[in-house]
């Protein structure tokens, strides 16, 4: 049976790639232009996280396509974890063209899956420009050649983030709004904030019962339960440790006072009925089904992690009861100085994960060209601003802008699957467009970005005196050249010790973080989670991690001196 | 004890050409069939190898090194395996028993209804979620069984409880669940193979044990069940090889970190580290032990069969 089923793949596989191939040779041998003179290239991608298809007929696909060429059919990550998706395709053997493999990426490096790019880098100009001979470097695996391209990170001219599209203690406007707009700073003032605005509304407008605070934690989102104490203490988001920016040592977030501080408050919360007794046992789609509905206060996300549930808040209206969420600035005490925001968010160049291409592309070239292209500047407006005159319009002074109705059309998921192609998870910019005019898209724009906000967050920004999203927080500047440590992490396989305690710290964690919440006695659950805890070796895990940190700062280090010395 | 010792007959006859002419066709087909389950169900087996190797896909199986029975001795040395390994069996045998005994329960009862109708319709409806995919039925329970789920509005409606009880919290409760989901989706087709064996019951036992002025529970007890006795065996026999396949989607879809210890199978434990964490020989390793131990069970299952003088396998 399995062996049929991977007969019939194999047979649909080459059916596909013929089709592919038969286009390529007509388009991409002269002069490698990628105009549309022969027909269209089509492609596969698969990225393991999750993501909306969009339709086979999207226009500003076909607008794309026709301007370069070749159009890409994304898939994303549908009910599976990341490591699952790429460690099936790897038993497989069959991977689409382009792929990006999140957390299974090193997965795919060791099962041989992916082309290295490298030699090819030179003939394309703009992927070759759009990372400095160090970062191509940095990319470097430890057989020397490169094998993906981090999408992200990437600021043209100068950075425009308005949002603070990351990890925050998240609150509801209508929270601040009754309490005249106080300042909070720590994780008590937050959680009294929440208890008082609930004891005097328990319900929303409609009735509804308020859920004052709620935690998603299903399989790897559950960062929104666990990761919190870094950022408490006021660090980064190095993701896996803390680093210690004057000592250089890595430090456990898991075990500091900080994060049984944390943990206490969430059990003391848990036990007053302020923690959602669902939390733990929720999925991701009830959870966003939750904040949907605009019932929940407060929670510590991704800012893309609930994305869905902010656009369906507002197509229901309910920005008008002030359910938008804002982030708020909250450390351990009021002396920790947070960095929840760091180099613009966006600036961080992530080399654990990148879109790579697979062994399974049959026409290599052409699918960099296609890569190239994406970065061209008029394909890049074509990705985040959409099409002129029905997306935006153009201003006497050459500023993009989008009238109301514009705006409301593209939080309707059914008008950006049917006319959206931002082909989010291909190389892309964030800042400014090559106009230098216009941001890079209309998030950063700050005229568009002030416009489009809703009443209840322009209200709410302008009681803080601030203008963004990142003024709430603060931006801070990359703490060293060794940040994100996440990025090594993210890649450990349980072929080395410390992987393995990585892995089995994660899976205790797992299971313990949620106990001691709802523990009865606290402190015989956290004495209880300590010892198991230590049982995993996190020392193991902890010296790989030094280790990584010396060496990024070595590198680092040589590098400043080869260009002091050029 | 009166194990059947004599032999058909036929087995002592010699096997000509003319036989073997004659019976071309047949051979034939038997033939593609025994190709078919060679194919398919022992050259696959070839991959068992990797569960002696460091496997690594690049290197393939022809080209990764030999470990021995090193990944065996990963695999019980890990203590979640150990943990696995009984949350597998408990919630087979939990399985086992309760969709076993239910599905005869309820044929016998389906049977006795008088009504062609109520009998027909009461069947059909109870073999219906049969055909619902696991992530339906698990949705269906996660739903009814939230905070704001119908079985705790109940609860609450009654005086049961006094606040919602959020059962996919609990360790204790994790196996159950498990086991009633089966049942409910199980039982209407599982005692469909029992109605017909019901059907092939001779009425006329049935009027002369009425004659004799025997009961409905009389005629349950000793026409019905003694008539479906060896059904009942051969499927016992066949399940009990498969308690260890105690089901991959249910654990899998309604597991939680909260419960993790006691909701993992082996096959989510297969999948997370042969799969998730790229480990394929401990992966094919587990999965081998699982099997071995499958293999095991029946032919005891089997052997004690054979000693209670019952229908049996082989």
């Amino acid at each position: 049976m399995a062996l049929m089923t991977a007969a019939v793949l194999g047979a649909s596989a080459l059916a596909g790639c013929g089709g592919g191939s038969d286009g390529t040779t007509a388009a991409a041998d002269p002069g490698k232009g990628g105009s549309a003179e022969g027909g269209i290239r089509e492609y596969t991608a698969f990225f393991a996280v999750p993501g909306s298809e969009i339709n086979d007929d999207n226009e500003v696909q076909q607008i794309i396509a026709e301007k370069t060429g070749a159009k890409v059919k994304e898939t994303w990550l549908t009910g599976q974890t990341a490591a699952e998706a790429i460690g099936t395709m790897i038993a497989g053997g069959e991977y689409p063209d382009f792929i990006d493999g999140s957390d299974g990426t090193a997965q795919l490096y060791e099962a041989g899956a992916l082309i290295a790019l490298d030699d090819y880098l030179d003939d394309y100009p703009n992927i070759k420009e759009f990372y400095t001979d160090a970062e191509w470097d940095s990319l470097r695996q430890d057989d020397g050649h490169i094998y993906w391209i981090p999408q992200f990170g990437n600021i043209w001219e100068k950075d425009m983030s308005a949002e603070h599209n990351d990890e925050a203690f998240w609150i509801q406007t209508r929270v601040l709004k009754w309490a005249g707009y106080p300042e909070i700073k720590t994780l008590d003032q937050y959680f009294d904030l929440i208890e008082s605005y609930n004891e005097a509304n328990p319900t929303m407008e409609d009735g509804t019962a308020n859920i004052p605070y709620t935690i998603l934690c299903e399989d790897w989102r559950y960062f929104c339960l666990e990761n919190a104490p870094q950022f408490l203490d006021g660090y980064p988001n190095d993701g896996s440790v803390i680093v210690d920016p004057d000592t250089l040592t890595v430090i456990d977030y898991n075990t500091t006072p900080t994060a049984k501080l944390y943990f206490g408050k969430l059990n003391e919360e848990f036990q007053k009925g302020i923690v959602d007794p669902e939390s733990f046992t929720q999925t991701y789609d009830e959870y966003i089904a939750k904040l949907s509905t605009g019932r929940v206060l407060g929670m510590v996300d991704q800012y893309w992690d609930f994305t869905s549930a902010r656009d369906s808040i507002i197509a229901q209206g309910l920005d008008t009861q002030g359910c938008s969420y804002v982030p708020l600035p909250i450390t351990i005490s009021e002396d920790v100085k947070n960095q929840w925001h760091t180099g613009g968010g966006s600036g961080t160049l992530n080399i654990s994960n990148g879109i790579g291409i697979s062994v399974s592309c049959q026409d290599v070239e052409g699918a960099l060209q296609f890569l190239n292209d994406l970065l061209d500047p008029e394909i890049r407006v074509l990705r985040s601003w959409g099409v002129e005159g029905v997306d935006y319009e153009v201003g006497d002074d050459g500023l993009f802008y989008r009238t109301q109705e514009m705006r409301d059309k593209v939080v309707d998921t059914a008008y950006k699957a049917s006319h959206l192609c931002t082909y989010s998870y291909f190389p892309t910019y964030t800042g400014m467009s090559a106009d230098g005019i216009n941001a890079a898209s209309p998030a950063e724009q700050p005229k568009e970005f002030l416009d489009s906000l809703k009443a209840d967050v322009r209200e709410c920004l302008e009681a803080y005196g601030c203008s963004t999203y990142v003024d709430m927080l603060g931006n801070n500047e990359v703490p060293g050249p060794w940040y994100p440590m996440y990025s090594h992490s993210n890649n450990m396989t349980t072929a080395t010790p410390g992987g393995t305690a990585w892995t089995k710290m994660g899976e205790i964690k797992h299971e313990y973080l949620p106990k001691i919440v709802m523990a009865p006695d606290f402190d015989a659950a956290w004495e209880e989670y300590m010892q198991v805890y230590s049982e995993c070796k996190p020392e193991d895990f902890l010296s790989e991690m030094q280790a990584e940190l010396d060496r990024r700062m070595q590198v680092a280090e040589e590098s400043a001196k080869t260009e002091a010395s050029e | 004890m009166k194990a059947p010792k004599a032999k058909p007959s036929g087995q002592d006859r010699k096997i000509t050409w003319k036989e073997i002419k004659r019976q071309k066709v047949l051979l034939f087909w038997s033939a593609v069939f025994v190709l078919y389950g060679f194919i398919f169900c022992y050259l696959p087996l070839g991959g068992w190898l990797m569960a002696f190797q460091n496997y690594k896909p690049k290197d393939g199986i022809f080209h990764s090194a030999f470990v021995g029975l090193d990944k065996f001795e990963q695999l019980f040395s890990d203590m979640t395996f150990l943990r696995v390994i009984r949350n597998t069996l408990a919630m087979g045998v939990i399985n086992l028993v309760s969709t076993f005994v239910m599905a005869i329960v309820f044929a016998i009862l389906l049977n006795e209804v008088r009504s062609r109708i109520g009998k027909k319709s009461v069947q059909t409806i109870s073999y219906l979620p049969h055909f619902l995919s696991w992530i339906i039925v698990t949705g269906i329970l996660h739903d009814a069984l939230s905070s704001s789920g119908i079985i705790n509005e109940l609860l609450l409606k009654f005086g049961i409880l006094d606040q919602p009880l959020n059962f996919f919290a609990h360790p204790r409760y994790f196996w159950w669940i498990v086991a009633f989901a089966n049942v409910w989706k199980e039982t209407g087709w599982n005692a469909i193979i029992y109605l017909a064996a019901i059907t092939a019951i001779d009425p006329s036992l049935y009027e002369a044990a009425s004659i004799d002025g025997a009961g409905r529970w009389a005629k349950i007890r000793n026409i019905t069940l003694p008539g479906i006795k060896p059904t009942i065996m051969i499927l016992l026999l066949m399940n009990v090889g498969n308690v260890l396949n105690a089901g991959f989607e249910v654990q899998y879809l309604l597991g939680n970190g909260l419960v993790k210890s006691v909701s993992e199978t082996i096959d989510i434990y297969v999948l997370k580290w042969g799969i998730s964490q790229g480990d394929y020989a401990l992966g094919t390793a587990a999965g081998i032990f699982k099997s071995v131990v499958s293999i095991v069970l029946i032919l005891v299952a089997n052997q004690l069969a054979k000693r209670a003088g019952e229908e049996r396998l082989f």
